[in-house]
């Protein structure tokens, strides 16, 4: 279990302190995907690189098993916007780069690397560059290497925004599958509300800088899933309502 | 800086694949061709004295009845643009490295880097043979000397081009610094650095020749000087075309580097 007790996030910048997060209290259990909406700018990622170990909350406390996070955790796969790959490198050894970095033995996690780039249907694909392959091939490249040492928790931060609109819904299919097979914790970052709750246990939503959750919403729908709960009423009530707090929210703040 | 080893960037007229490579070299000296042959044919109808011009046929004359003596003193021009070539590559890159890593040097530093790389340094070549003398180690410090700004300029360039996403993947997975400069930041700079070293590599030459100019005991530089010194117009050309083939080898050799190094770590 991850908990989060009045975290601040306050950076230092030459117009003076810019406040980032505003005091966030909530926590996320072992095994659970929840997914994080909010407006562009109001401290999401912060939030997310302070979960990886990344940045030191300014005030407030973070702790992952019941132990204070002080610094960057291994077990955590980060997933950014962009694929970030290695040009040079295939996308077997893409996918094994944290192997490498982590100083463990190569050979252990080949065939893992092997079967994560088959199971994103990229089995024909492992000695290609990634100059070769398209956007959301990259990204699945991406997701298989966050998963290749075995981590606990999966932290994405808006992983499928710089992708167009039907590779996109592709790959959230695609990360459904993937979350299925491995259940690990996952926080998802994401501006499509439809996305988050395809994929997710909960839904928060934070307000404009300096965030704080104002919503706390969870996803009844049981597990295994696939995109055909898209098409229930269930489903468009849960996203409508979502879209009414995030209005909301917005206007208040405003 | 100088890219003029990328490949034809979209925006320029595309030529036929087929006939890519005919084109490619055949155009550039069809085009050459015609102008010596312009310059042949109008210094000879407009009868220009040698001295203010000769024609490319008496050049070329030239340039093989003093051949032995070109030769002799092209190579001293040659290696000493080599090596200072060399010494202010490593040099360069090392020092961009500390740069980087180093906070408080950076902040010392680099400031000054880029006033030298500003003032015309140039004017900096006799104080090279006040202080080291007018034997091939002043040309060398020389050349160094100006060599050196490109590399470290564009070296730091490339060294702070690795996307910042990129550096917190591996600060989460606890890479040390070692290992990402070498698997991460070093291969990403190669094609910034090239691009410096490529502008190093005429920097080196130039170097090179300004000393020689001044101390004038031997050397290409030392040529044109000395044949200018007796109104040999044609033998200063004849230097000159030797000193061109000189500079394209030596930026033929980096540009080939280049070409295979990034075939393995381009983009
Ligand atoms: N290193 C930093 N130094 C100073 N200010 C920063 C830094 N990182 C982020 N900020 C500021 O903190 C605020 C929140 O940024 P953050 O990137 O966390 O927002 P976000 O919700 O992820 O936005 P987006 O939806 O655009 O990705 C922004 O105003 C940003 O300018
Ligand atoms: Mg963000």
């Amino acid at each position: 279990m991850i908990s989060l007790r009045g975290v601040r996030k306050t950076y230092a910048s030459p117009a003076g302190p810019v406040e980032a997060v505003a005091g966030v209290s909530f926590d996320i259990k072992e095994g659970e995907f929840v997914s994080i909406l909010g407006p562009s700018g109001c401290g999401k990622s912060t939030l997310l690189m302070m979960l990886a170990g990344l940045e030191h909350a300014s005030a407030g406390t973070i702790e992952v098993a019941g132990e204070p996070l002080t610094g960057p955790r291994r077990d955590a796969g980060l997933v950014f916007q962009d694929a970030t790959l290695l040009p040079w490198l295939s996308a077997r050894d893409n996918v094994l780069f944290p192997i490498k970095m982590m100083r463990l033995e190569r050979e252990k996690y080949v065939a893992r690397a092997e079967e994560l780039l088959r199971s994103v249907g990229l089995g024909d694909f492992m000695d290609k560059r990634p100059r070769e392959l398209s956007g959301g091939m990259r990204q699945r490249v991406a997701l298989c290497r966050s998963l290749i040492h075995e981590p606990s928790i999966m932290l994405m931060d808006e992983p499928f925004s710089a992708l167009d609109a039907i590779t996109r819904d592709e790959m959230a299919l695609v990360l459904l599958d993937l979350w299925a097979r491995h259940r690990k914790t996952g926080v998802f970052i994401t501006h499509s509300i439809r996305e988050a709750v395809l994929l997710s246990d909960r839904v928060l939503v934070m307000t404009r800088r300096p965030a704080v959750v104002v919503a706390d919403v969870a996803i009844p729908f049981a597990r295994p899933r696939d995109e055909s709960i898209q098409d229930t009423p269930e489903f468009n009530a849960i996203v409508a309502q979502l879209r009414g707090m995030i209005e909301h929210s917005i206007k208040a703040a405003a | 800086m100088s890219d003029m080893a990328l490949p034809a960037t979209p925006n320029q007229p595309r030529l036929s694949l087929a006939g890519h490579w005919v084109s490619q070299i055949l155009l550039p000296v069809a085009f050459a061709a015609v102008v010596l042959g312009l310059w042949e044919g109008l210094v000879r109808w407009y009868q220009v004295p040698e001295v203010i011009l000769p024609p490319p046929s008496v050049i070329g004359a030239r340039i093989v009845s003093a051949w032995p003596f070109l030769l002799q003193h092209s190579l001293p021009t040659a290696i000493e643009a080599t090596v200072g070539f060399l010494i202010a590559a490593a040099f360069g890159i090392v020092l961009s490295v500390v740069l980087v890593y180093s906070r408080w040097a950076y902040v010392a530093l680099y400031p000054n880097v880029v006033f030298f790389q500003l003032i015309p340094k140039i004017a900096l070549a006799p104080l090279f043979i006040v202080w080291l003398g007018i034997g091939s180690s002043s040309r060398l410090a020389f050349s160094v000397f100006i060599a050196f700004f490109p590399v470290v300029i564009s070296t730091l360039t490339g060294l702070n081009s690795t996307p910042p996403d990129m550096l917190r993947l591996c600060k989460a997975l606890t890479a040390k610094s070692w290992q990402v400069f070498l698997s991460v930041r070093f291969p990403y700079a190669l094609p910034h650095i090239f691009s410096g070293l490529k502008v190093a590599v005429t920097f080196a030459i130039i170097g090179v020749i300004v000393g020689e100019f001044i101390t004038a005991q031997a050397g290409l530089g030392y040529l044109v000087l000395f044949a200018s010194s007796q109104a040999e117009t044609p033998l200063i050309l004849a230097a000159i075309a030797m000193l061109c083939v000189v500079g394209l080898v030596l930026y033929g050799i980096v540009a080939g580097a280049e070409r295979l190094i990034l075939k393995r770590y381009g983009h």
